[in-house]
């Protein structure tokens, strides 16, 4: 039998001899390292999560034209800026897009004004399925606008008195649409001072094929902040504007940070206390089994000797821990994320190292103690038994 | 065998002395003992609680260095060596043989007495375990090989002690009130066993005892009075 295999049977059954107390060492390993798994499961799960959750509160950035800017005034004398309507080439903004790599849902607008009657409207192309995916929040009485038909938001449609149904013919500087509502359309925001109809159809109307004016993006949070993305979509479109939706971007990221550091700080307190209560434990068994540590060392067995037998306990019961840990805590991930986010949680097996990791660290630095003990044990009074 | 093997005592101490105490309050324990153990004697030490046997003891099996004097085992002088070199001294040379046996009691009886072969060889071989399995059915136990110490009586937990104490053959075999926690009859037993293993092995025994019929049986006594050797 060799060192190695006799050493092995030795703790296995030192600890087989000790069940109650080896299973509550095992506990609160498994207990501490499957915390730690969990929500680092969870944290790294939920950026995805929340950037799903906040999908639901439309796009987190918007690109505009650069305007041509005129400063207006003299010397001392300001009278601000004045801008002339300037557009984005619809064909640019896609292939930006498409070279930044970015995981984006779009959606283009082309906002115009066109003669109606007496007066001019503010009408906006879009294309309605995106509009759909982009703003579940709108309310629409009516349906979704086929060829040649329109929604008018609901202030306009209050204060012209327009129903679904009603027919609108439209004078834009290119052509003339004769256009049939087929819905109100309420986002409680300037929206509803709008009319919408097709984007390719205001295109034409006012002479602007290919134009827009704003472009909506919701870009699915990755590893690089918002800002980072934005910053990367600038360079290529030089000629436009890229912002953030700051009350969306902002409220997901700073969310998301603070949920972080609420979970590193309770998992900070889970060990603590997990490793208190190996200290605590391991003291425990070393003082019961003094008598045992002192023979070994009356029967020749060196201090490190004797001490690496405590130390193969301790590794033990971390890896075994660590194991337990890793099982138990993507668990209780899953359920974390069924219940909160209403998702499944990734299987990250990487989280299994340091789950792992943290029970051996646990098991070994609650050990320190009992293991200076251990090495400083006078075999004489050890088995006298003082 | 050359002259010197033969001429070198077992264990010889000279003008040992032991104080324990600190702040400048010491309490002399042992005054100044000399002894001189040869191969294969059957010595009984012994004397009022008190007297300074433990230490002595102690002191004999490497566990205690003296305040002064010297401890030569087998011709070397222990009082320079390190610790690490005492402890590999002490797992070669000297077997112990408590009053409470202590025998880990998560392992069995053969388990037990191939501690110290572990510890002193880091390997066991096949010879090994005859030679427990062997020293086992010396002392009674054939049939209690694999017997863990909480199925074992008083004294067939101390005949495994025994047993454990001569695993690596040791020279000499310390054995500390050996029968104290035993009754009459199996004191009897165990004492007669250490005596035939004296006999047949040439294994030198320092047994302490308050016992003064056990120590009658023994080939030579020694009486300590106030941490002085007396007689």
């Amino acid at each position: 039998m060799h060192r190695r295999r006799w050493l092995l049977q030795l703790i296995l059954r030192a600890l087989a001899h000790r069940k109650g107390r080896t299973l509550l060492l095992l506990a609160v390993l498994a207990m501490a390292s499957s915390l730690a798994t969990a929500l680092g499961i969870v944290s790294s799960s939920m950026g995805k999560r929340v950037a799903e959750e906040v999908r639901k509160y439309g796009a987190n950035l918007i690109v505009i034209p650069e305007s041509a800017r005129l400063d207006v005034g003299s010397g001392g004398l300001n009278f601000g800026v004045v801008s002339e309507p300037a557009y984005l080439p619809q064909r640019q903004v896609e292939d930006a897009l498409n070279k930044s790599g970015l995981k984006v849902e779009r959606s283009f607008h082309l906002r115009g004004a066109m003669h109606w009657k007496d007066s001019d409207l503010m009408v906006e192309g879009v294309n309605f399925a995106d509009i759909r995916r982009l703003f579940p929040w709108w309310q629409l009485k009516g349906r979704w606008p086929a060829a040649g038909e329109t929604v008018v938001g609901s202030d306009l449609a209050t204060r012209l008195k327009l129903k679904p149904g009603d027919t609108l013919e439209l004078d834009g500087k290119a052509q003339t649409l004769r256009l049939r509502i087929s819905g109100i359309v309420s986002s409680g925001g300037e929206e509803d001072g709008l009319l919408f109809l097709a984007l390719p159809e205001l295109q034409q109307a006012l002479g602007l094929d290919g134009q827009l004016t704003l472009v909506r993006l919701m870009v699915t949070a990755g590893k690089d902040s918002l800002k980072k993305n934005a910053a990367e979509l600038q360079l290529l479109l030089p000629s436009a504007k890229v912002n953030e939706v700051r009350q969306t971007a902002r409220t997901s990221e700073g969310l998301l940070a603070k949920v972080k550091l609420l979970m590193i700080m309770v998992t900070a307190v889970v060990l603590v206390s997990a490793g208190s209560s190996v200290a605590g434990t391991m003291s425990t068994t070393v003082l019961e089994r003094g008598k045992e540590i002192g023979l070994m060392k009356a029967m020749g067995g060196t201090r490190w000797e004797v001490m690496l037998i405590f130390c193969g306990e301790a590794a033990m019961l971390g890896v075994l821990g660590g194991v337990a840990g890793y099982l138990f805590g993507s668990v209780i991930a899953q359920f974390i994320t069924r219940t909160v986010f209403s998702a499944s949680a990734e299987f990250i097996p990487w989280f299994s190292g340091i789950s792992l990791g943290v029970s051996l660290f646990l098991a070994l630095l609650g050990s320190v103690g009992p293991m200076i003990a251990v090495f400083k044990l006078d075999p004489v009074r050890s088995l006298r038994g003082e | 065998m050359s002259e010197h093997t033969i001429h070198t005592p077992i264990l010889q101490l000279t003008d040992v002395r032991k104080e324990y105490g600190s702040d400048g309050i010491t309490t002399e324990v042992l005054h100044g003992i000399s002894l001189t153990m040869e191969q294969g004697e059957f010595t009984a030490l012994i004397g009022p609680s008190g007297s300074g046997k433990s230490t002595l003891l102690n002191i004999i099996g490497l566990l205690e260095q003296p305040t002064g004097g010297s401890l030569l085992m087998q011709g070397r002088e222990t009082g320079t060596m390190p610790e690490e070199e005492l402890t590999r001294l002490r797992g070669k040379s000297i077997g112990f043989v408590f009053q409470f046996h202590h025998l880990i009691p998560a392992f069995t009886a053969l388990e037990n007495v191939m501690l110290p072969l572990m510890l002193e060889e880091g390997r066991l071989t096949p010879e090994q375990r005859e030679r427990a399995v062997w020293l086992l059915t010396r002392v009674g136990l054939a049939d209690r090989v694999d017997f863990k110490p909480g199925k074992l009586s008083g004294g067939q937990q101390q005949r495994v002690a025994i047993a454990r104490a001569l695993a690596v053959n040791p020279p000499l075999v310390l054995a500390d009130e050996p029968t104290g926690n035993l009754d009459t009859a199996a004191a009897d037993g165990i004492f007669k066993l250490l005596y035939e293993i004296n006999r047949e092995s040439g294994t030198t025994f320092l047994i302490v005892t308050h016992d003064p019929r056990l120590a009658k049986r023994c080939s030579r006594v020694v009486e300590l009075v106030d941490g002085r050797v007396v007689s």
